[in-house]
């Protein structure tokens, strides 16, 4: 088989360039906010056997978790016609949390299928007991309607029954709707530019540079992690609950000969709240801080993830079994795991790894009625600090890490939902001090102006984002219940309330933790 | 206005300064190397050598308010929010711009934190007034801004769009305490929805507005009393005194000009007045592209160094990749282009200026598709150095065993894929077939690239401008004059069906604000309408007929479908229709006719046979001696072959085996791909 090292950077471009257009159609079509402003989505094309040749990932955590989807429908159905589109959300089977809806379709070269589209995207509601679908869950049938691999397109028709069974299940049927066609949009592009690209060079040649692809980007993981200190390297952290008991992370990082094992030997047992995840979820995480670390812009693909082993005892928060809890792994045990991997990694590449950012996307989910009647689910999101890293100061008022979502504009909000913005700001000082400080952790104030159900999922509230070589922890995270008469309590890091139409939510997020001390001035 | 008199185009570059003068006699061009500290310097040289006087119109393309983004030296500018929300630049849309990165830097805002103040005030989602702002809190306001020294002020407040009552307060109150000091309300400049967009707008409108009065002021008195027009983001031009209060608006103006040079160009050489075209402008560190569906295409969502401004522009995409993208094989062995670029200095290869990195301009020298003593006529400074470039090359290619030639035909194809990518972003992505639209390559180097990128495309048409280089300028020339507003108007389209009136109060107010920057009577208005599915976030513009009546609007929602449709390979006719913003265009056609000096008759026929012969390499094994053919040559009726290199004095084409070339009345080359069926 013969290489063209040109082809190969040209192919490249082609198929991101796939992954990328589906991206397009999905945002701009979808409904919901998370889709549409907050690009919570991702669109990945694979082989015909299922391994990932691109994907768009605005998302980190989706990285590991897209692959698992693919090979969840691979695995149900062995048999494929053209216009087929398999749905599916299942935690178990292929998904990561239920309002991640993943689609996977065919594309086929004569009979039979070669690649492989897909896309996943946060819908803003997919029932269970309470509105966004981010619930104090004690176990899995409570986070909403579960949809195992299943066709939603039966060579290129609907499948009403199942499409209507799962509308039945949600608070926001119309919008729901909206978004799965959006998805379904995305594919078309994607067939339609795939089918495109096997009609101009053949068969041979596209699928030859889509393995080749993947053969290229394990070979820059691999030279990467050959220039890592070859040893192993422990760390532990906390995820704390609702009701004031710690949970703990563990890992053993081990570095071997261009390979690296994550072995989260020692973590605690599964809890009764949703803060579990999926293996795929705890792998996106490595794969993460491994693709960060790389000095080659190298394409995302399953080559990349061959060098990096992920391993974990069954039953524990970063491994879950069903029916275990998990809405809130996702988006914030995703979040600890990668601080626990950078923790143990900064032993062995001081020169590289951050301090602890936010650590936390501090969900935020309000439900009610608004003033029409109509019922609303909003969901968003909030930024904090990032660590500050070795040679810099960390951003103020983003993502870290695992996502990367934007805000809703405020005028947008208050146009839609029954509450009011009163401030959303940077906190001064909350950043770690250092040589180089954390960045500034973010307050938003919300005043309802009406009587609505308050779902929060948040995380570093007692214990703060730590700083490294001496660089100082950034500021803990609040969320304050203001009531109309002024009263101030403290609020858990996770908790689902009642509150009345007056009361105000103040939610103040982490700074970022400080790098090396501060002695070390930075004009020397 | 006689539609020939004499009239000039100047579009100040990085590099030149670029004149087009028509007049009855025909179009002529200049380049004169730009005088960045002051750009009226090379202007007024150009003036002297074209001899024109002082009663031509000046139409001007500049860069100034862009430059002044670019390099963060615009006015010390304050900003004035509403209380709680003075973070609103700092925070913008809360993403981090690199997804895989651990150490990251941001520009900063360009207002500091001590800059941005508040005022005690609210308004509500309805556009009640929540809290007044209160005339001790604006005293105080007031104060603390005189003990600030501040040369421009912004002010941006929550749902002025709605209700504009308090940044009016504000604006009297800065008139009588601070009057020498400029400021942009956000009301006048963009109301409409999202605070951080609408912020991040106003703000660059005030950034950069002392700079671009001060600079349209002197050039005024350089130009010693010519009308002055300047080009603004949307393609029109605008009086200079008009431009100066929005300076916001000339922005993104710099690759406009190319757009709409081609696009009247292929109007009069295509004899269409709704051409379809793809523009390919290939500059040395960057390639523009944009597709014209028969008019040129228009957007709001633009940005400028990260920072969203949400004014009217040209929809162009912009690739990193250019004749100085710099060549590189990576670690994992793969060849990899740009985006970094060479630059200006030490530039390509080439250009013997101690550039090491091979770029796309060395392959092209090397393949024989640049001749060293042809570069810009052979006036250039740059006397292109082939031994410099073939050595670079020679080095990359042999970490990959690849001959030189194998190397550089690699180069450019690599650079081509990352171009036709963007043609298909503004093509396929769009909706639009790009088999369907002429080509029209520009810039330097855009006609070195043409016929490959075509092919890949599908593309059987190309349409070479006479010249190439200085298109922009010729764009000034051939641009209206309009002039822009818009204004926040939401409300289901089935409501606004049933009661068209509403609308009309709106569109009366828009259209006194662009009729009072016209200094005409002959505008013409198109209004259109933002509007999406109710609960969507992202807005289709279409046109809406006026007067407003309920069968326009009801067209216009039409017309939505239909586009959304186009876009998105879907529409629902049965789910509501929601307009969320209303936009009025006031234009001045100007389009000129461009006179046709050259009728082919008394010219030798051109003869290919008897052109020199050159030597490029097509494939790697061995060149191709094909046809040199000097660009003044090509006269009027003209027809020949590819392959063969086509040389001019401000751009190099390339002609393909398999094309035909022919020359049009204004001399503007054809190009054909022709069908072989054997």
């Amino acid at each position: 088989m013969t290489i063209d090292p040109i082809l190969t950077e040209i192919y490249r471009h082609r198929f991101v360039g796939i992954a990328d257009e589906m991206g397009v159609a999905l945002q701009r079509t979808g409904y919901s906010p998370n889709i549409k402003e907050r690009l919570d989505y991702s669109c990945a094309v694979f082989d015909a056997e299922g391994n990932m040749i691109a994907q768009a990932a605005h998302i980190p955590v989706h990285l590991g978790a897209m692959p698992a989807s693919c090979e969840a429908a691979l695995r149900t159905f062995p048999q494929w016609r053209r216009g087929d589109v398999v749905i599916l959300n299942d935690p178990f089977d292929g998904g990561n949390h239920l309002p991640d809806i993943t689609m996977i379709s065919p594309v086929f070269a004569g009979d039979e299928p070669v690649f492989f589209v897909a896309s996943r995207a946060h819908h803003a509601d997919v029932g269970g007991m309470s509105p966004g679908s981010l619930p104090l869950s004690t176990e899995l049938f409570q986070e909403g309607v579960i949809i195992p691999p299943i066709k939603l397109y039966e060579a290129g028709e609907v499948n009403e029954s199942v499409l209507r069974m799962i509308l039945a299940n949600v608070r926001t049927p119309a919008e729901r709707r909206g978004d799965l066609d959006a998805q379904r949009a995305a594919h078309a592009v994607g067939e339609q530019r795939l089918q495109s690209l096997l009609e101009q060079h053949g068969r041979a040649e596209v699928c030859r540079y889509s393995s080749y692809l993947q053969h290229y980007s394990e070979q820059l993981v691999r030279a990467a992690i050959e220039t890592w200190p070859d040893g192993i390297y422990e760390f532990e952290d906390k995820m704390e609950l609702a009701d004031g008991r710690d949970a703990s992370i563990k890992v053993a990082v081990q570095i071997r000969g261009g390979e690296v094992t994550f072995d989260f030997k020692g973590t605690d047992r599964t809890l009764d709240a949703p803060l579990n995840t999926v293996l795929a979820v705890t792998a996106s995480a490595c794969y993460y801080v491994v693709l960060c670390l790389l000095k080659e812009d190298v394409p995302v693909n399953a080559g990349c993830f061959l060098p990096i082993h992920v391993r974990a005892p069954r039953d524990t928060i970063v491994h879950a079994s069903r029916p275990a809890p998990v809405a809130g792994g996702n988006v914030e045990t995703s979040q600890r795991i990668t601080d626990v991997v950078l923790g143990a990694l900064a032993q062995a590449l001081p020169h590289d790894i951050p301090a602890a950012g936010q650590g936390t996307m501090n969900n935020v989910t309000i439900g009610g009625k608004r003033t029409d009647g109509i019922p609303y689910a909003y969901y968003e999101t909030l930024g904090g600090g990032m660590g500050a890293s070795p040679d810099a100061d960390g951003l103020s008022g983003v993502h870290v890490h695992m996502s990367n979502t934007l805000n809703t504009p405020v005028e947008a909000l208050e146009m839609q939902f029954p509450f009011r913005i009163r401030e959303y700001a940077r906190i001064r000082g909350s950043g770690g001090k250092g040589r180089f400080c954390g960045g500034e952790g973010l307050v938003r104030e919300y005043e309802l102006l009406a009587d609505a159900t308050v779902t929060m999922l948040s995380e570093r509230r007692r214990h703060a984002p730590w700083g490294l070589q001496g660089g100082a922890p950034g500021r803990k995270g609040q969320n304050i219940l203001i009531s109309a008469d002024g009263h101030r309590t403290m609020l858990p890091g996770q908790f689902t309330r009642r509150l009345q139409a007056g009361d105000r939510l103040r939610i103040e997020t982490p700074g970022g933790g400080g790098h090396s001390s501060a002695r070390n001035s930075r004009s020397t | 206005m006689h539609r020939n008199s004499r009239r000039i185009g100047i579009d100040v570059g990085g590099t030149f300064t670029d004149f087009a003068v028509l007049d009855a006699d025909g179009l002529r061009v200049y380049k004169a190397p730009t005088t960045p500290e002051d750009q009226s310097q090379a202007i007024l040289q150009g003036l002297d050598v074209l001899e024109i006087e002082s009663s031509v119109p000046v139409m001007h393309g500049t860069t100034i308010a862009t430059n002044a983004l670019l390099e963060q030296r615009g006015a010390r500018t304050a900003l004035i929010t509403t209380r709680g929300f003075k973070d609103v630049l700092a925070i913008g849309r809360q993403n981090r711009p690199q997804l895989y990165e651990f150490s990251q830097s941001v520009a900063p805002p360009l207002i500091p934190e001590s800059l941005c103040f508040e005022a005690e005030e609210r308004i509500g989602s309805d556009g009640k007034v929540l809290t007044e702002l209160e005339v001790p809190a604006l005293r105080e306001l007031m104060q603390d801004l005189k003990e600030e020294r501040i040369e421009s002020i912004a002010v941006v407040l929550l749902f002025s769009f709605l209700n504009d009552v308090h940044e009016r307060l504000i604006a009297a109150a800065l008139e009588k305490e601070l009057p020498d000091v400029p400021f942009s309300l956000s009301v006048d400049l963009l109301p409409e929805y999202r605070e951080y967009e609408r912020t991040s707008t106003t703000v660059v409108n005030a950034y950069v507005r002392p700079l671009v009065l001060r600079y349209l002021t002197r050039l005024g008195r350089v130009l010693e009393g010519r009308s002055l027009k300047v080009m603004q983001s949307s393609g029109g031009t605008l009086d200079a005194r008009q431009a100066t209060l929005q300076p916001a608006r000339l922005v993104l103006s710099g690759p406009a000009g190319g757009v709409v040079g081609a696009f009247t160009l292929a109007k009069h050489a295509l004899k269409t007045p709704q051409p379809q075209i793809m523009t390919l402008d290939m500059g040395g560190t960057s390639t523009d592209v944009a597709l014209c569906p028969g008019r040129i295409p228009q957007t709001t969502e633009n940005a400028v160094c990260e920072i969203p401004l949400r004014l009217p522009a040209t929809q162009i995409h912009t690739v990193g990749a250019g004749g100085g993208s710099l060549v590189r094989v990576d670690a994992g062995g793969v060849l990899r282009v740009g985006p970094q670029s060479a630059g200006a200095v030490p530039g390509p290869v080439c250009y013997g200026q101690g550039g090491e990195v091979p770029t796309v301009t060395d392959a092209n020298l090397v393949l024989g598709r640049l001749l060293p003593s042809r570069f810009l006529g052979g006036q250039s400074s740059h006397v292109l150095d082939t031994g410099l470039a073939r050595r670079a090359i020679a080095k990359l290619g042999q970490s990959l065993a690849l001959s030189i030639e194998v190397t550089a035909l690699g180069i450019l194809h690599v650079a081509n894929a990352t171009m036709e990518r963007a043609l298909r972003r503004v093509s396929v992505e769009c909706g639009y077939d790009p088999r369907s639209h002429v080509l029209v390559p520009f810039g330097g180097a855009g006609p070195l690239h043409a016929c490959a990128i075509a092919c890949s495309l599908g593309v059987r048409k190309i349409l070479v401008p006479r010249h190439p280089g200085v298109l922009s300028a010729f764009g000034l020339l051939m641009a209206d004059i309009t002039s822009d507003a818009s204004q926040a108007f939401l409300m289901p389209l089935a409501e606004l069906a049933a009661a068209p009136k509403r609308l009309v109060s709106v569109i009366n107010r828009l259209e006194a604000t662009v009729l009072s920057r016209l200094d005409s009577d002959a505008a013409q208005l198109d209004c259109s309408l933002d509007l999406r599915y109710t609960g969507q976030s992202y807005e289709l513009t279409v046109p809406l007929s006026l007067p407003v009546t309920s069968e326009n609007v009801d067209a216009a929602g039409k017309a939505f479908h239909t586009a959304h449709q186009a876009r998105y390979g879907y529409s629902k006719a049965e789910l509501p229709v929601e307009s969320v913003a209303v936009r009025l265009r006031a234009s001045v056609t100007q389009s000129p006719e461009i006179p046709n000096p050259d009728t082919g008759a008394g010219n030798t026929p051109f003869n290919p046979a008897d052109a020199p012969r050159t030597s490029v390499y097509f494939t790697a094994d061995a060149p191709l001696s094909i046809p040199l053919i000097s660009r003044d040559r090509l006269h009027t009726g003209c027809v020949f072959d590819g392959p063969a290199l086509v040389v001019q004095y401000d751009s190099t084409l390339v002609v393909s085996s398999g094309w035909r070339g022919m020359v049009d009345l204004w001399q503007n080359l054809h190009l054909e791909w022709l069908d072989h069926d054997d």
